[in-house]
């Protein structure tokens, strides 16, 4: 899933410090899981803006509601009358979200209350890692299943570099060497051989250093 | 005995208050810990209670809706580790509190007018005790400013 | 002067010993030429560092270019933390035209480790790349798109190897990579830990490596106790057995130095006896003028 985390509180109240009527807007698929934006911290939210207004002798009306997705117009239109009652939109959405919102209400202010961080996984309870950078060109199957594009801090296609220590990473005492990893499952699998190969430089193209990038299924398209 | 968790409690000296208000006390607290506040009823204070059929109904937001709704300090009452009806409830309970806490020194509200207790079942005199305290830190936390 | 005058030496058989300049964090090219004048006799090749620890200085080609103007034969250290694949082969073609001869390729440090932590890293190639690259360029005079060089860069190829990182298993595999994709030579990080890098060598002879690349083991030269203490626990890649730190505890204050220069000069002298090690690299850092007694005190000097 997209892996997020809300803004802090200080920061979310001077963007909205502007506006009398503020809209909330949460999502219920991505941010919901990684405990950013779903429908619980909307409540949150605006319960603890409330409150930091009235603190310092200002009030602000806020309205809450949370949709499944922002990303897809099929749920974005649910909120369109919400969102043309209020001054601005405050959306809890992953940076996907927010744009899609702003996009399609052209008129209303639409905030961001999330940074967006990674493509994850649910490690275990409470913990989110990183695992995919969305390069447009997965050979996973050459490093037995560990991405060291995502996962090695230095995008090395052959091997780990010097600093490795412990299995961990010289950036991160913390972060888990993607080298060693590799190095381990390949062992694990009988495989040791295959990393002598050269594995030759990536193409970027297919990455966002290609430019933004957009998939057309004209296929599905009725 | 009860056990104070989770609180930045400050050495309660009770001294009088030039500016006199009634602190309003909002306590949350879970049915198997005890059924009543007795107490409650006070000139000097006055206690709201919620039952809750489990301290893992300790949500965050209700916490914060009281004070929205003019709490001076919410306290939440759970049951001691292990004897939670439904295994994890105060575990979840404490640590909604504790980052309800923060959130609220976030919001310029003070983490201290929110704190836990875990009350053995039916020990009314840790009850008391606990709103006695928590009108003792009042004195000095003041009236909740979001009011 | 043509070809790279480290290869030379190296090919003839004898025990080569270079040695590191750190450049300037500034535009003042007098530091260079102090610390070149500091080594010029006393080493066959002065190493400059590519914006070391990601700490931004001047650059690498800029600085190998004032030695190669006094007459003093460069490494050029290159790591692809900074530039992509377009900058690099570029500073490679333009090196050569300066009179470099001879590249190091590094991947380098990460960039959250230096004096401007909020900057992007590149990293669109890694070491193992650059190698490749270069040798590509030499051999077939082509740079990565096959494109034919008007000149080809005639570079001696090297590489770095650290035989005290984990997993130890891997760094012979790694070495034998480094060499498929043509490195000449190898500079190992400093060496404090004989036994371990007694037993990498050994298994790189075993595989037949030390025929196909000639090694060159780092040593730096310890200051005091303090300085052990801190490589051995915030550096990464250093490896200093107990043994070692505790002789630099055992003297007073006084006599750290001179305890620091023995332990140095003892590992040149194992290095020189061990089979399949071709040669001495000294990283004397910020101490450049160390260097010249090191090399006298270790029988190292005259360079002929």
């Amino acid at each position: 899933m997209i892996v997020g985390e809300q803004k802090p509180l200080a920061e979310i109240k001077e963007k909205v410090a502007p506006y009398s009527k503020l809209l909330i807007l949460g999502c219920g698929t991505c941010v919901k899981t990684c405990f950013a934006g779903g429908e619980d911290e909307v409540a949150i939210l605006a319960s603890a803006l409330r409150l930091a207004f009235k603190k310092d002798g200002g009030r602000i009306k806020i309205e809450e509601l949370t949709i499944e997705r922002q990303c897809e117009d099929e749920f974005i239109k649910e909120a369109a009358l919400a969102i043309a009652r209020n001054d601005a939109v405050l959306s809890l959405a992953c940076g996907a979200g927010v744009q899609m919102v702003a996009s399609r209400f052209a008129k209303a202010p639409v905030l961001p209350g999330v940074n967006t961080t990674f493509i994850g996984i649910l490690e275990k309870q409470g913990l989110f890692t990183e695992k995919c950078l969305g390069c447009g060109n997965c050979i996973l199957d050459v490093f037995e299943g560990i991405c060291p594009i995502s996962r090695c801090s230095k995008k090395l296609l052959n091997g780990p570099c010097g600093g490795s220590r412990n299995g961990k990473c010289e950036v991160n005492s913390d972060t888990d060497c993607a080298w060693q990893l590799i190095i381990d499952r390949s062992k694990a699998l009988g495989q040791m051989d295959k990393l002598i190969t050269y594995v030759p430089p990536k193409d970027w193209r297919t990455s966002q250093a290609g430019g933004p990038r957009k998939l057309v299924r004209e296929d599905h398209v009725i | 005995m009860a056990r104070n968790l989770a609180t930045t409690s400050s050495t309660i000296a009770v001294s009088v208050n030039t500016e006199q208000y009634k602190p309003q006390i909002t306590v949350f607290h879970c049915f198997n810990a005890f059924n009543n506040i007795t107490g409650s009823n006070s000139s000097d204070y006055n206690v709201h209670s919620i039952k809750m059929p489990c301290s893992s109904m300790t949500r965050e937001v209700f916490l914060l809706r009281a004070f929205e709704a003019g709490a001076d300090a919410v306290i939440v009452m759970v049951c001691p580790d292990g004897s939670c009806h439904y295994i994890e409830g105060n575990i979840r309970a404490i640590k909604r509190v504790a980052r309800m806490k923060k959130l609220l020194d976030e919001i310029g509200l003070d983490g201290r007018r929110l704190n836990i207790f875990q009350i053995p079942h039916g020990d009314q005199s840790a009850v008391e005790r606990i709103i006695n305290q928590t009108v003792s830190d009042l004195a000095v936390l003041g009236p909740n400013p979001a009011t | 002067m043509n070809g790279s005058r480290l290869q030379q030496i190296l090919a003839q058989g004898k025990f080569a010993v270079t040695a590191e300049c750190g450049p300037p964090r500034g535009a003042n090219a007098a530091v260079i030429l102090e610390k070149g004048a500091l080594l010029k006799d006393y080493v066959d090749a002065v190493n400059v560092t590519d914006n070391q620890t990601a700490i931004v200085r001047m650059s690498s080609i800029a600085a190998c270019s004032h030695l190669v103007q006094m007459g003093i034969e460069p490494v050029m250290q290159m790591v692809t933390r900074d530039r992509n694949r377009i900058a690099l082969q570029s500073d490679i073609m333009g090196a050569y035209s300066l009179g470099i001869h001879n590249i190091l390729c590094l991947s380098g440090d990460h960039q959250t480790f230096g004096s401007q932590p909020e900057a992007m890293n590149v990293w669109d190639i890694d070491c193992m790349h650059l190698i490749h690259t270069v040798k590509g360029m030499r051999d077939d005079g082509k740079d990565m798109s096959g494109f034919e060089l008007d000149v080809a860069p005639k570079m001696f190829i090297g590489a770095a190897e650290n035989p005290f990182a984990d997993p130890f298993e891997f760094r012979v595999l790694r070495l034998a990579k480094k060499i498929a994709a043509g490195a000449d030579f190898i500079q190992t990080q400093c060496i404090y830990d004989m036994t371990r890098f007694k037993e990498w060598v050994r298994l790189a002879r075993e595989q037949g490596l030390t025929e196909k690349v000639h090694i060159l083991g780092g040593v730096t030269p310890l200051k005091s106790a303090r300085m052990a203490k801190y490589m051995a626990t915030r550096v990464a890649g250093i490896t200093i057995p107990e043994a070692i730190i505790k002789r630099m505890e055992a003297v007073p204050k006084e006599k750290a130095v001179a305890e620091g220069t023995k332990i140095c000069l003892e590992t040149i002298q194992e290095l020189r006896e061990i089979k399949g090690v071709h040669g001495v690299h000294i990283m004397a850092i910020e101490w450049e003028d160390k260097v010249p007694e090191i090399i006298k005190a270790a029988g190292l000097y005259p360079r002929s």
